[in-house]
């Protein structure tokens, strides 16, 4: 069962890798996630499963379809197909360093002794509370990166912003 | 106290965006400087008497009620501090004049304070997980930093930087997993135990691989480079003086020491990795930085090359190569944002930062054209600037480690790099005014005021550096010293 439901994780997330639709690639990453909430529920990790299910599976999902549904109709970029030679390539390397490590590795670990251990909620208020103070500093950089990206105002098509001259050096840059 | 490190700037950061409502300028101009000048005050007077007996490790608390929060001040931790507030105050001056034409002030100092507070927590955790969590606040806001120009350049940088931090987040997650499984925690005195305990040098070395290539990203030695020549220019200048002159080495170098030095412990195989991957960064990036027309990609790459250097000294292991190594830390915090700073100043004089479009720009600016020399002239190593000392120091370490091969290679890489800055300074500001540039005028007041700083700074440090030595670097040198005792000292608290 186990592994069956590694397989699934495993080849949805190379199909949301490879798929060249967005939206197909973000239903498979959808799934991905399902699959690895069934893993995390599996190994008794309940709230982990949990959130992977609400959060990533279903919010983030949903926030994809819209984004991808508000600006589907434009399109037309021909992309390089170089991935789908190199992306194999990659994950067969990864695979084999992973049967040679990961084995040897995870028979090394031995039954856990957490020193932070008890409910859920305690662990997250009166163990690390100071991991939720960098939650808050995360969440709040993502806010206000929205705000700052977002804004109104400079437009870019001249791109001449700054004040005189010609501002040239910005596009001959890329090799 | 401690705490305040971290707090003041997130509760102002928290408030900018509705005191930008009433204030467009004015008021986020003030608080964030005189926040930024607080922090650096607090670090002087208040942290630095603190640790005169060594490390403090201090509880947190909310009206009252203490918290499940302990932060570790030591040598180490206060030294990354007073840099941080020291390079932030600087930042914060310059941007009153600089962000004028980007708008949206309010939002970018509330970025800005997001990130400080990010660097900050990340200095002051004594945690691997806290490590992770604190880079993150600081990296996602820093993305938003670079891309705050919205321009299609500055957005493809942003986008690589994030897609190649990402994968730094995932080695350094999986590192810390992977320990957490084995020890059964993430504070540094459990790993550190459990680690001489349970004898698995093949697993350490596994980690210290995921770690290396994890924060060998962030702080953007070569081969993990690739992102830093896009991102540090496309950002506004203050942003790529703070991300050249703080970030890299706060995420990247302090993380990756920290680690190394005081939770996993010093190995002859990872010195040899270090030091080798210290040189090679030293001559891609000078060798890169020699063949770029862009000022600002220019300074990217000389980023790159300079960091080799403070990799390299820490790589040494021994004391004096320590010390070099932070040494050489500070002192390109002070001449790196000094350089970014100046070529924010050129390009929105000009409106180019091509250098052969450029020429002859010290007689419309000359203030710029002076603080370029004394930063020019720090990087290259001329005494007696502070550049000159720390790469002496790196070097007299490497040849009392028998590494004579790395000392003449740091050497030449020293040559290197004055060469491109000549090449810069010449292009720049010297010659023949092209007659483009008839109407441009210096830099307005604050930006100026900034940029003087700096460069005073880099002379007074050259002038006074057995002093900047006794009471900065050598206590921060100490604690990396200690090596693992650090953490196992701190076990139980």
């Amino acid at each position: 069962m186990h592994l069956f439901l590694m397989i699934g994780l495993v080849a949805f997330s190379i199909l949301a890798v490879l798929s060249r639709d967005l939206l197909r690639s973000a239903i498979s990453l959808a799934v991905a996630s399902v699959f690895l909430a069934l893993i995390f529920f599996r190994m008794n990790a309940v709230y982990a499963g949990v959130f992977e299910v609400s959060v990533v599976a279903g919010l983030i999902t949903v926030l994809f379809i819209t984004a991808i549904a508000l600006t589907r109709s434009e399109g037309g970029v021909t992309e390089s197909k170089r991935h789908l030679f190199i992306f194999p390539l990659f994950f067969a390397a990864l695979a084999v360093i992973d049967l040679l490590v990961m084995k040897k590795l995870l028979g090394r670990i031995p039954a856990m002794v957490s020193s932070e251990s008890g409910t859920f909620g305690q662990v997250l208020w009166n163990q690390r509370t100071f991991d939720l103070v960098g939650q808050i500093g995360v969440i709040f950089a993502g806010v206000l990166a929205v705000l700052a990206l977002f804004r109104p105002g400079r437009s870019h098509t001249g791109d001449a912003p700054l004040a005189g001259g010609q501002s040239d050096a910005k596009g001959d840059h890329h090799e | 106290m401690i705490f305040l490190f971290i707090i003041v700037p997130l509760l102002l950061a928290s408030l900018l965006p509705l005191l930008g409502k009433i204030s467009k300028r004015f008021l986020p101009d003030l608080l964030a400087s005189a926040t930024m000048l607080f922090l650096l005050v607090l670090s002087v007077l208040w942290a630095k008497p603190l640790i005169a007996s060594g490390g403090v490790i201090q509880q947190a608390f909310w009206f009252g009620a203490p918290l499940n929060i302990r932060l570790l001040l030591d040598g180490f931790s206060l030294f990354m501090l007073f840099t941080i507030s020291l390079i932030s105050f600087a930042v914060t001056l310059y941007s009153i004049n600089y962000m004028e034409h980007y708008g949206a002030k309010a939002n970018y100092y509330a970025l800005l304070l997001v990130m400080i507070a990010g660097m900050n927590g990340l200095v002051l955790c004594s945690d691997l997980f806290n490590i992770y969590l604190f880079l993150e606040v600081a990296a996602v806001a820093s993305y938003a930093l670079v891309a705050f120009g919205q321009g299609p350049d500055e957005l493809e940088a942003s986008f690589k930087y994030l897609m190649l931090s990402a994968v730094a987040s995932a080695f350094i997650l999986l590192s810390i997993a992977i320990i957490f499984g084995l020890t059964g925690g993430v504070s540094f005195g459990t790993v550190a135990q459990g680690l001489t305990t349970l004898n698995i040098k093949y697993v350490v070395g596994f980690c210290s691989a995921l770690f290396l290539a994890g924060f060998g990203l962030k702080a953007a030695i070569v081969p993990f480079h690739s992102w830093l020549p896009d991102a540090h220019p496309s950002a506004p200048a203050p942003i790529s003086a703070m991300l050249s002159g703080v970030l890299i080495k706060v995420s990247g170098v302090y993380a990756m020491m920290r680690v190394f030095l005081n939770v996993f412990g010093m190995t002859p195989a990872l010195t040899t990795v270090l030091t080798v991957l210290g040189v090679v960064s030293i001559f891609v990036g000078a060798l890169a930085a020699l063949g770029q027309n862009d000022i600002k990609r220019m300074l990217a790459y000389s980023s790159i090359s300079q960091i080799g250097y403070v990799v390299l000294g820490f790589g040494i292991g021994t004391p004096l190569g320590i010390i070099g190594g932070l040494f050489h830390l500070f002192n390109h915090a002070l001449f790196k944002s000094l350089l970014f700073l100046n070529a924010g100043a050129v390009e929105q004089s000009t409106g180019t930062r091509s250098l052969d479009k450029m020429g002859g720009l010290a007689k419309r600016m000359p203030l710029t054209a002076a603080t370029s020399a004394v930063g020019s002239l720090a990087i290259a190593g001329i005494p007696p600037l502070n550049g000159f000392w720390s790469k002496l120091l790196i070097i007299i370490a490497l040849v009392q480690a028998k590494m004579y091969v790395l000392a003449v290679l740091a050497v030449l890489g020293s040559v290197v790099t004055l060469w491109y800055y000549l090449v810069l300074q010449h292009q720049a500001f010297f010659g023949k005014l092209n007659e483009n540039w008839q109407a441009v005028r210096e830099a307005p007041f604050w930006m100026s005021a900034a940029t003087v700083l700096l460069a005073l700074l880099c002379i007074v440090t050259g002038l006074v550096f057995p002093f900047v030595i006794h009471s900065w670097l050598q206590p921060a040198a100490d604690v990396l010293g200690k090596g693992i005792t650090v953490a196992m000292n701190f076990i139980g608290f």
